[in-house]
């Protein structure tokens, strides 16, 4: 419960929340602005903040307990991409299961936002995130299909080795609000961009505090050996590849329309195609 | 002209069939005793999928004074020459076999291939490329494979052409008819007399019958190429044509395509400059509208996904294009063995895959031009059946790619580095306990 109530107290506008480093916080902000309530709603124009979040599912054959109706048990997850705490952003999930299910809407209310439960049949989830009322008044949906069998008919199946499906996806806030910008600045969980020079901005909340309340995360998670590795590196290496090979068959292409038309000053124009930005 | 015209019949014929139509339909309208009317209400009226046999003659008994029996008897076909008995089954209606020819005999039809005298031979029919002696066999031989010349041509002694052989034949009949004189008339229908065999034609016909049925499936679509490229040029220049008629400038955006096609290597340099620039001006500025507008819908939402926003980008990066090109791209994504949707889709790694897919789109759109100029380039110079260089790029792009990406950052890094996930981490007895724990505190 600590998880959620980390969440939101900076969110709370009546200064409820534990009195430890608030006060000092709210005086600086007011120095630029008029009320409390102003500074929540004022957006912070071209800039976004980004919270890149996985979410999964990681399925057991049950073996020799399986059951008919009852062969895998499986658990499915909305993480953070480096298995931070995401209740800093997330206040809910609510995770739609297939209505054959008893009560099929689930909702998590604190983190970590997991279900796990066993079924025997492989369907499409649609999980709901709601924010923090300082993030957005909107939710978002995702879907996940949730997948027991494995793709490659290689033997039986095995009680060993789980069935584990991770899609790697960013949750971007155009314009966020500066309350908070300021309250996930420096939180690992979140990408925040640098502020331009000028901008004056109430200190964020100290680290060492935040490190103490997080519970949510799933560092140490029963199932974090399941979790698959995201690696941008690997994914921009790739791409800066592929676009090296394309360029050079570009210049080639050039090259060979230009003797075509036997005319130097014909490449001119063509280069006009690039489609530069 | 019609089949009439071409069988040389007269025409006045056809009315009559055409009369008896109409009251045949009505016949089928009207409604059939003997089924229900809500049956018949049910098929609307319309004709019965099933053949129908008339009610009237299922319940028509037969004459209660006619008797019939079914009897094995004997039977000869006039047919044949050498008098064989077979039997049958037949119907006997009273104790009466039906007489008669047999029913089939009338099937064994024969050619009247005509017959000429040694006399006649002498007048009329000498050639000095045929001995008698062979033009005996032609005749004989075609009596008895009635005129199927092909099995004729392979039981031929001496070794002459199917065309050959008909000449042959179809000459000497004519020339026969046209001596008899009188037959002549007779039978106006007889097609050798009325439409003399031209052996020239038909050695033709039958060498381009089979270059058409030999074109392996490659000329195939090579000749569709050209004929598509030729149809384009043949239209570029209609609408340059109407263009310069109506003595207005051609405003190049409008038909950017059309224009940019005008331009033939027959053309004078001057025209290509002039028409060429417009169109590659154009494309760009509107693919940057695309994203700005793109962009700023983004913008308005309070929230939404990065792959949500990849999409609408992409999708607006390639609105211009067509969905075959648009298809390529992905192919050639794959071919670099890029995914399409890229997997850990960071604010960087989007940015990069669109810029790459609007390389690609640029590298498609140069490989076009190249094509449409060879395309062009070989039309004029009359052969079709050159290879043409637009599609060898095209391979070993392909080729190379994949020698390249497949190589270095193909499946088997992927895999690689899975594998390495699954063995780095330990799982240790401790963790292993805790998820009945904490499933506990979940639900």
């Amino acid at each position: 419960m600590s998880g959620r109530k980390q969440g939101e107290a900076p969110a709370d506008e009546g200064g409820s929340g534990p009195s430890g480093n608030k006060p000092p916080r709210i005086k600086i902000s007011k120095s630029s602005e008029g009320s409390d309530a102003k500074n929540a709603s004022r957006k912070l124009k071209d800039m976004e903040i980004c919270v890149p979040i996985v979410c999964g599912t990681i399925a057991f054959y049950l073996g020799r307990k399986a059951s008919e109706s009852q062969s895998h048990k499986w658990t499915v997850y909305v993480r953070g991409a480096t298995n931070e705490d995401l209740g800093v952003v997330i206040k809910r999930v609510v995770f739609q299961l297939h209505p054959s299910f008893n009560n099929p809407t689930r909702v998590i209310e604190s983190p970590p936002f997991e279900l796990s439960e066993s079924g025997w049949g492989e369907f499409e989830i649609a999980i709901t995130l709601f924010f923090h009322s300082d993030v957005c008044d909107k939710q978002l949906d995702l879907f996940h299909h949730l997948k027991l069998y494995p793709e490659d008919e290689s033997g039986p199946q095995t009680t060993k080795k789980p069935v584990v499906v991770e899609s790697y996806n960013e949750i971007v806030f155009p314009d966020p609000s500066e309350i908070f910008f300021s309250r996930v600045q420096n939180h690992p969980a979140v990408v925040v961009p640098r502020l331009p020079a000028g901008f004056n901005l109430p200190n964020p909340a100290s680290i060492e505090n935040m490190a103490e309340r997080e519970k949510g995360d799933t560092k140490d998670h029963s199932l974090s050996q399941w979790f698959l590795n995201f690696s941008e590196a690997d994914e921009l290496l790739k791409l800066a590849a592929a676009r090296q090979q394309v360029q050079a068959h570009i210049v080639k292409l050039r090259r060979q329309l230009s003797v075509m038309d036997g005319l130097p000053q014909f490449s001119k124009p063509t280069a006009g195609y690039e489609f530069t930005s | 002209m019609d089949a009439k015209d071409i069988l040389g019949l007269p025409k006045n014929t056809l009315p009559l069939p055409q009369e008896k139509k109409p009251r045949a339909q009505k016949d089928a309208q009207r409604k059939r005793d003997g089924i229900s009317r809500e049956v018949y209400a049910l098929t609307g009226g319309l004709a019965p999928i099933m053949p129908a046999i008339d009610v009237s003659e299922l319940k028509k008994r037969p004459p209660s004074d006619e008797k019939i029996t079914w009897q094995w008897l004997p039977f000869s076909n006039s047919a044949r020459k050498d008098n064989l008995q077979l039997y049958h089954w037949v119907r006997v209606v009273n104790g009466i076999p039906p007489t008669g020819d047999y029913s089939f005999a009338k099937y064994n039809k024969s050619v009247e291939v005509v017959k000429y005298t040694d006399e006649e031979y002498e007048k009329y029919l000498k050639d000095a490329s045929w001995t008698k002696e062979e033009t005996d066999q032609l005749f004989d031989l075609c009596e008895r494979f009635d005129l199927r010349f092909i099995v004729i041509a392979d039981r031929f002694p001496s070794a002459r052409t199917v065309e050959e052989l008909k000449e042959r034949y179809y000459r000497v009949s004519r020339a026969i008819v046209a001596a008899r004189g009188s037959i002549s008339r007779e039978s106006s229908g007889n097609t050798p007399a009325k439409d003399p065999y031209n052996v020239s034609q038909e050695i033709e016909r039958k060498r381009a019958l089979s270059m058409v049925l030999s074109q392996t499936k490659q000329q195939e679509r090579k000749d569709a190429e050209v004929l598509a490229e030729a149809k384009k040029i043949t239209e570029a220049r209609k609408a340059e044509r109407v263009a310069e008629e109506s003595e207005l400038p051609v405003t190049s955006n409008a038909v950017p395509e059309v224009t940019e096609r005008v331009v033939v290597p027959g053309d004078n340099v001057p025209s290509i400059s002039n028409v060429q620039p417009p169109p590659p001006a154009a494309v760009p500025s509107t693919v940057v509208a695309d994203n700005a507008s793109t962009l700023a819908s983004l913008r308005m939402l309070p929230v939404y996904l990065r792959t949500y926003a990849l999409e609408q980008m992409v999708q607006a990066a390639s609105s211009s294009a067509g969905l075959r090109t648009i298809k390529r791209v992905e192919q050639t994504l794959q071919d670099l063995s890029v995914n399409l949707k890229p997997r850990v889709p960071t604010k960087a790694v989007c940015a990069e895959h669109l810029e790459l897919r609007k390389e690609i789109l640029t590298l498609l759109n140069l490989q076009k031009q190249l094509q449409n100029k060879e395309a062009e380039g070989s039309s004029f110079r009359d052969s079709p059946y050159t290879e043409a260089p637009g599609t060898p790029k095209d391979r070993t792009f392909i080729a190379d790619s994949v020698s390249f990406g497949g190589e270095r950052f193909g499946k088997r890094d992927q895999k690689r580095k899975a594998t390495g996930r699954l063995s780095e981490a330990p799982s240790s007895p401790a963790q292993s306990k805790r998820p009945r724990k904490q499933k506990g505190s979940d639900l």
